[in-house]
């Protein structure tokens, strides 16, 4: 990593800049830009439909304080996208200094991008700010996932100290859809405490905004959810005002990737018409 | 009786602050335990102890933080007469609920005290196109809370202060009765939260718009779970 070098100036200022539009019936990546660390790999076409799919990457390994990364995705009206990533996410440790990644989405009529990057593994004592802000034009839709892993509770690390930030907005022009805007600061009681993490590591939402939903569906989601054997995980589903909203909270990254790619799954199959499409990054 | 000393304007402004927190506010905010129900059943909350934690722990990182900063902005608006931007406070508030049943909460208690507002302070009304937006849109509590504020010449803390303990006391009256807990471990419950309940108010009386953050997912799983609980004495 170049930051290791010390000073602060050798902090990384990624920057990403995608443009998806239509031609014919496909969606395409126009010139994308890319600067170190963001990295983004050649656009594939699993499936029919038009959708392109396409991996971010990090070629540092992971966040220092002091990085800043920087992410504008862009969809021409009618295009669809699925954006993920090549592996987890990693905020290490600061002594003070933040890391932050900074996301700009705007999608244009009809658009319809699935933003579901793989998880967040925020180490004890980082301090990491992360803003997401999704404008929607008329008819376009968003679903999007987030999951994060506070400590690395593999090696019986808890996040004691240290901020976590995470601000997701959704406007659709001057509206806002969905707010959520999220702080944990590590402490020996937000871990423990019920209000807090209820000693689970890992947080997840996923939120699918653009479109009225009847609580049937909400219920049909409820209906998705299969913990693991002896889980203690806890999960909710809720209507927003246009969409939905999945939030989960327990320890295991399978259980809750299981559940959130069974909602995607409902989602896709009721109302796009369509079974998803794993990613084959996520296969290996 | 020279030792007491009162100025009646101040005065003035404390009995309608005393009138607007009051638990008589015909609001209906008794009808809410905001996932209380569902934590007692759970076992989660089981004791004065475990509310007081549960209750101290949301007024240093929960939602009524950024709830209560928003009423603030509320106020300000209608004390500067900026009414664009209770508009734009109260969409941003609906869209940054939690849940769909906490939603609903804020926007009935709001549609209440507007009315109120309306039918009480004719005079010093609010424009009516506002009213007719927020009444459209559904008003949160909170922007309805800072309205009546602003009109009766409350000031700024003392309206703050005001909405954070007729939370608390709502929802450690909740806790009495789901628990359940005596009247008098109630009222040392209140006592205790005084502290947070402070520094609350001096933290959110200075907080910048970029900070209106909260950590939500203990409220927010407890609420949703409650929107499915199948026995309940709450609506929320």
């Amino acid at each position: 990593m170049s930051a290791a070098n010390g000073a602060a100036s050798a902090s990384w200022q990624g920057k990403l800049h995608l443009n998806y539009g239509v031609t014919g019936d496909q969606t395409r990546l126009r010139a994308p830009f890319a600067q170190a660390p963001l990295k983004i790999q050649r656009p594939f076409y699993p499936e029919a439909g038009g959708v392109c799919h396409s991996i971010l990457l990090h070629t540092a390994g992971g966040m220092v304080g002091g990085d800043r990364l920087s992410i504008d995705v862009n969809l021409a009206p009618e295009s669809k996208a699925l954006l993920t990533s090549a592996a987890a996410a990693k905020i290490y440790g600061s002594i003070g200094t933040e890391a932050s990644q900074n996301i700009q989405i705007h999608l244009g009529a009809n658009a319809r991008l699935e933003w579901l990057p793989q998880e967040t593994i925020v180490f004890n004592q980082a301090q990491f700010r992360q803003t997401l802000r999704v404008t929607l034009d008329p008819g376009a839709q968003w679903l999007g996932w987030d999951i994060v892993r506070l400590g690395r509770s593999a090696r019986g690390e808890e996040f004691q100290s240290g901020n976590w930030r995470s601000h997701t907005e959704i406007w659709q022009g001057n509206r806002p859809l969905w707010i959520d805007r999220q702080r944990l600061s590590g402490s020996t009681e937000t871990v423990a405490s019920p209000h807090g993490l209820a000693h689970s590591a890992l947080v997840g939402s996923l939120a699918w905004v653009g479109m009225a939903v009847t609580p049937d569906f909400v219920e049909a989601i409820r209906t998705q959810w299969h913990p693991d054997p002896g889980s203690s995980a806890e999960i909710g589903v809720t209507r927003l005002q246009q969409g939905l909203l999945c939030r989960y909270r327990g320890c295991s990254t399978l259980e809750v990737q299981r559940w959130f790619r069974a909602v995607w799954q409902q989602i896709r199959t009721e109302c796009w018409g369509r079974d998803i499409c794993l990613p084959r990054v996520w296969q290996r | 009786m020279s030792n007491f000393q009162s100025s009646s304007q101040a005065d003035g402004a404390l009995l309608r602050l005393l009138q607007l927190a009051s638990p008589a506010l015909p609001v209906g905010a008794y009808s809410y335990s905001e996932g209380l129900e569902t934590l007692v059943s759970q076992g989660v909350i089981g004791t004065a102890a475990d509310l007081e934690q549960w209750l101290s722990q949301e007024l240093r990182w929960g939602a009524i933080r950024v709830d209560a900063a928003v009423m603030l902005r509320s106020f300000e608006a209608v004390r500067t007469q900026n009414w664009a931007q209770v508009t734009d406070w109260n969409r941003w508030l609906s869209a940054a609920r939690e849940t769909e049943e906490l939603r609903s909460q804020h926007w009935q208690m709001g549609r209440s005290l507007l009315h109120l507002l309306l039918e009480t302070q004719a005079a010093v009304s609010l424009p009516p196109t506002l009213v007719q937006t927020l009444e459209l849109e559904s008003c949160n509590y909170a922007i309805a809370f800072g309205a009546m504020a602003a009109t009766w010449e409350i000031t700024a803390p003392a309206a703050l202060l005001g909405y954070l303990q007729s939370w608390a006391t709502n929802l450690v009256n909740a806790g009495v009765k789901l628990i359940p807990l005596g009247q008098t471990v109630g009222q040392q419950l209140l006592l205790s939260l005084h502290s947070p309940l402070l520094q609350a108010q001096a933290d959110l009386l200075h907080l910048a718009d970029s900070d209106l953050e909260s950590w939500s997912w203990g409220l927010s799983l407890a609420s949703m779970a409650h929107e499915t609980q199948y026995s309940r004495l709450f609506r929320s």
